[in-house]
């Protein structure tokens, strides 16, 4: 299969046994696949300049008075 | 008065014929478990009954109200909570079976606050498995079936309350919504429902999916029906650490009907994106029906909005999996497999991915708050489609064949990502008579605006007076 992501199938293989997942389980085959459709999608993101721009604090509502 | 006409009454028809002791609030309670006992087996809208203890309930409210002890417009009245609100001493599911013995300890602030104001608890409403999907698909309780047409999708995550509203087996449901769980439903199902801004409504004893795109908030027949229950169920709560101390208003306060001098703006990415044909024709003429109301309506461009959709995924894909992690690995294999599979690829995006997702938010929000400069509300659909035939994965749309989680959540998700308050209710309906929302959204903490223009809309057409053909 060709590679989409960043990271190959021996690495996704390593990391998901990192992560506590089983890398003999049939179903990593299609996890691999799965990520192959996703991953690269979320990664338009890189493209936007974020310079000077902070992270929202996640758990941080946007108040009214920043209007 | 006839039990199904009990049935679709609102909460200020209701709550007059209690004070009025024309109708008590054991015959409202009856009618409803009637209704339920008719439709359940074709909608399958719940995944707990509690008819005893509403039965007890609606007794225990008479008695209170003859003795003249009236707690309010909710006194007596039915409602259904999602199968996410923490009720004390019933089990909590989250729509898995796993979860099927788990019975919290205490009760959410939503829940507990509505216990206060006299509603009846109805029964816990099915869901999309862990509120993680948009169909309102269930293998472990079962689908839910849209009342319009029962091989047809209720849309989801909350479908069980979007179902169980439209049909008449509650007047009122809680839901929660993290990319459209409360919109999507509601625009499917036909009904009005309000994504409240971020931090209005307490989250306290709600299992969690992605904790910063979590809102929960009211589903009912009318927008007066929803500002009931804000009222009910909005302001600060200090168990919720996201929950923001503001005043909150008397939401039924701001349905005056006067909506001229408003000004809405219509983005024009909105229309970039694949959309129906039929429901954009729909949408665009109730666009023009505010227009006549007095609204001011305007294109505006909203560059972010394309972007805010792969941040929101990256922000919800990271999180869902950081809450769900240890089910991930000790339950793996029981999980629906989409579902296992958005989950376990959250362990795959760098933490750097999910950093520059959040500040991709930042300027998303910051662009949005400027467009409130120019506009009081940004409208348009809150679906490109309408609901369709249960297991589809993919639709043709306008010549592009699209997955159905990204068409459904196309404009929902981008009013998680910014937390601002966004509303759907119904403003027409397709050829084949199924529901189309309309979305009207407002600046954060002003739900009393989005409110006060969807009552306007609602009060001046009759697509909020339909019945579903049950």
């Amino acid at each position: 299969m060709e590679e989409k992501i960043w990271f190959s199938k021996q690495i996704f293989l390593k990391m998901s046994e990192a992560y506590g997942l089983d890398p003999r389980d049939p179903h990593m085959e299609e996890l691999y696949a799965y990520l192959q459709n996703v991953l690269p999608g979320l990664k338009v993101l890189e493209k936007l300049d974020v310079a000077d721009v902070e992270p929202r604090v996640p758990l941080h509502p946007v108040q009214e008075e920043s209007l | 008065m006839n039990p199904v006409e009990i049935c679709y009454l609102g909460v200020g028809e209701l709550s007059r014929l209690i004070q009025r002791k024309e109708v008590s609030p054991v015959e409202i309670v009856e009618a409803h478990m009637a209704r339920i006992t008719s439709l359940e087996p074709k909608l399958n809208s719940f995944i707990t009954l509690l008819s005893d203890q509403a039965l007890a309930d609606a007794r225990e409210a008479e008695k209170e109200i003859l003795e003249n002890r009236y707690l309010g417009p909710l006194h007596g009245i039915p409602f259904g909570l999602k199968d996410l609100f923490y009720v004390k001493g019933v089990r909590n599911t989250s729509g898995m079976k796993i979860f099927d013995r788990f019975v919290p300890d205490f009760d959410s602030t939503v829940g507990l606050r509505l216990k206060r104001a006299g509603a009846v608890l109805m029964g816990k409403l099915n869901l999309h498995p862990l509120a993680y999907g948009a169909t309102g698909e269930n293998p472990d309780y079962g689908n839910m079936h849209n009342p319009w047409n029962l091989g047809l999708i209720t849309g989801g995550s909350s479908g069980g309350s979007g179902s169980a509203v439209a049909s008449g087996q509650c007047t009122l449901s809680m839901g929660t919504d993290t990319g459209g769980s409360i919109r999507i439903p509601s625009a499917l199902c036909g009904i009005v429902g309000l994504k409240p801004t971020y931090g209005r409504v307490s989250r306290y004893g709600l299992a969690p999916l992605a904790w910063s795109l979590d809102h929960p908030g009211p589903m009912a027949r009318t927008v007066e029906d929803c500002a009931l229950l804000m009222n009910a169920t909005a302001g600060f709560d200090p168990r919720d650490p996201t929950s923001v101390n503001v005043s909150t208003p008397d939401f039924t306060k701001a349905l005056t009907g006067k909506v001229r001098g408003l000004r809405a703006g219509v983005p024009k990415e909105y229309f970039e994106v694949p959309i129906d044909p039929a429901v954009k024709k729909k949408v665009l003429k109730a666009i023009d029906h505010l227009r006549e109301l007095g609204v001011s309506v305007s294109e505006v461009s909203w560059p972010m909005y394309r972007h805010s959709v792969a941040a929101a995924n990256t922000i919800q894909i990271v999180e869902a999996a950081a809450y769900h992690s240890k089910l991930i690995r000790t339950h793996g294999s029981s999980l629906d497999p989409t579902i296992r599979l958005r989950l376990e690829s959250g362990f795959f995006i760098p933490a750097v991915d999910y950093i520059q997702a959040q500040r991709v938010r930042t300027l998303f929000a910051d662009q949005t708050l400027s467009l409130f400069k120019k506009v009081d509300l940004l409208v348009g659909p809150t679906l490109p489609v309408t609901a369709f035939k249960i297991g589809t994965t993919e639709k043709e749309v306008a010549g592009n064949v699209v997955n159905i989680i990204p068409l459904l959540t196309q404009y929902t998700r981008s009013f998680n990502l910014n937390g601002f308050p966004a509303i759907t209710l119904p403003c027409g309906f397709s050829e084949d008579s199924l529901p189309i929302g309309l979305q009207i959204a407002g600046r954060p903490f002003d739900e009393a605006t989005v409110l006060r223009a969807a009552h306007a809309y609602e009060q001046s057409t009759e697509w909020h007076r339909r019945r579903p053909p049950l």
